[in-house]
């Protein structure tokens, strides 16, 4: 972990998507940004326009901070990288706004949050600060590709549970378990969905060791 | 984490506070000039959007068609001249004609005049509220033949419970209630914030002006069968009117019922109700005809 900066090999796309969804999956294996991910997921639709929007953010940000690194000073790189972070949250909620205004009546609450999540701002200082620009776009895509199929699986697993639906369209009568679409049901859902995974990536990486592709990757986030 | 590490950091001498300080403001000002530049990008396509959904609420409120021509009037306050101020212009037109009509505060006409509708308000104007007015289409602008008169929307305020509520209050050309819409309210869910759902502001459509003048809240629980009735004639289906005609008989003439646990909501959105409808009825008879020309 004390040698990133010189990181061997650069790691594929192929391997830093699948690390974004499996691997490093920033809610089922990093445990960041939970709060949203309980918050908003209890139907399939919320999970899929949030995905969508952080998606866009961490690609964006990425992208900025390596691109702009050199000019950045490291003592402040942090409320620098917050910086980016809020001016392309604030970019794409005001476009969103002006073209897509009946959508962002939706959204627009959870957009502006994105400012505040933590997977973001640990990706631009684990990874987009220190790797060049190819595999940070592919990293950022990862990484989002990951928090957005999260948030998907988990509203899809509370959504069917809770309400009997699947993106509003009804399939059992009546609410067969209505705890699962409350607050609580969510952390549940998590920690359910949570083992899922684990027991995918140990599968997924049994015999190989995974470790190298890891360390290139930034390493883990000290969890 | 690392980054320490490997490069171990130089002494904060005053050059590093320098290059630090440049690093942020370089930042905070590119960063507010790609905010500018998006806003000046979208911020037109902002207004538009909000100005189309503006209107769409209207037409829907009032069960209008898009030929109808909406009128926007504005309504200020001159503090030091104590005067109240109308600005009435057509609906999102930026370039056209708008007429001005001045009031002492005793209800005497005070000024009279055409101006553009780009002319900028005064300092001394307090802004007090704006109201729509429709009129079916009938004759063109250029003739200046003012079509039959549709009905009025007005934004009203009511102090609910925790936070102010914000509403539209739809009104027929005899300031009956068309249709009334909760825009905003942060009362609590299932408490204040009820009086949006549809059972509750359906209510007080279909009241005439001297009903609501004296309308009353009751915290009698409200009969299941007139909730399922409210909740159906929301939905503004054609033949609902017919359907329910035993039950709005029997409930047209009752106060309205307040939602469980939100007295204090349901009363200050019902005053809020009365007050927006009083205040627009009084105020129209003397702005009625100074606005011909401009409908």
């Amino acid at each position: 972990m004390s040698a990133v900066k010189v990181a061997g090999p650069v790691p594929r796309a192929r391997e830093l998507i699948l690390n974004g969804i499996f691997a490093e999956n920033p809610v089922f294996r990093l445990a960041l940004s939970l709060c949203p991910a309980v918050a908003v997921t209890n139907t399939v639709m919320n999970g899929v326009l949030l995905g969508v929007a952080v998606l866009s953010v961490q690609v964006l940000s990425s992208v900025t901070v390596a691109l702009t690194r050199r000019w950045i000073h490291p003592r402040v790189r942090i409320p620098v990288y917050t910086i980016i972070i809020a001016v392309w949250v604030s970019a794409i909620d005001m476009t969103l706004q002006a073209f897509t205004p009946a959508l962002y009546a939706q959204v627009g609450l959870y957009v502006k949050l994105i400012v505040a999540f933590a997977i973001i701002i640990s990706r631009l200082e684990v990874f987009a600060s220190r790797q060049p620009l190819v595999p940070t776009f592919f990293d950022g895509l990862g990484m989002g590709l990951g928090f957005l199929i999260a948030l998907v699986t988990i509203g899809a697993f509370r959504e069917l549970l809770g309400s009997g639906s699947f993106a509003g369209i009804p399939l059992a009568p009546g609410k067969p378990l209505l705890f699962f679409a409350l607050p609580a049901g969510g952390f549940f859902s998590i920690g359910l969905l949570m083992a899922f995974f684990n027991w995918v990536e140990r599968r997924r990486t049994r015999g190989a060791t995974a470790e190298p592709a890891r360390a290139a990757a930034g390493g883990g986030h000290g969890a | 984490m690392s980054l320490n590490v490997i490069q171990p950091r130089p002494k904060l001498t005053g050059r590093e506070i320098v290059r630090i300080v440049l690093s942020m403001t370089g930042a905070c000002l590119i960063g507010a000039a790609v905010l500018g530049l998006v806003y000046l990008g979208t911020d037109r396509y902002r207004r538009a959007a909000g100005e189309a959904a503006e209107r769409q609420a209207i037409r829907d409120m009032l069960g209008l068609d898009a030929a109808a021509r909406v009128t926007e009037v504005r309504q200020f306050l001159a503090r030091g001249a104590r005067r109240v101020v109308y600005r009435a212009a057509a609906f999102g037109d930026g370039a056209g004609r708008a007429h001005e009509v001045a009031f002492t505060l005793d209800g005497a006409l005070a000024g009279d005049r055409d101006l553009s509708t780009a002319a900028p308000v005064p300092k001394d104007l307090a802004p007090l509220g704006r109201f729509f007015v429709a009129t079916r289409s009938g004759g063109t602008r250029a003739q200046r033949g003012s079509g039959p008169l549709a009905g009025f929307v007005v934004e009203g305020r009511a102090q609910g419970y925790k936070s102010p509520v914000r509403f539209f209050v739809a009104m027929t050309p005899d300031f009956g209630i068309a249709d009334m819409r909760v825009i905003e309210t942060a009362d609590d869910p299932g408490l204040g914030a009820e009086v949006a759902q549809d059972w509750f502001r359906e209510q007080y459509v279909g009241r005439t002006a001297e009903e609501i003048a004296n309308l009353s809240v009751t915290k009698d629980p409200m009969p299941e069968d007139w909730k399922a009735a409210l909740v159906a004639l929301a939905k503004r289906a054609p033949d609902a009117l017919a359907r329910h005609r035993a039950l709005l008989e029997r409930e047209r003439a009752k106060p309205i019922y307040a939602v469980t646990g939100a007295t204090i909501s349901s009363r200050a959105v019902t005053e809020g109700v009365r007050a927006t409808v009083d205040h627009v009825r009084r105020r129209w008879w003397l702005l009625a005809p100074r606005l011909e020309g401009q409908l």
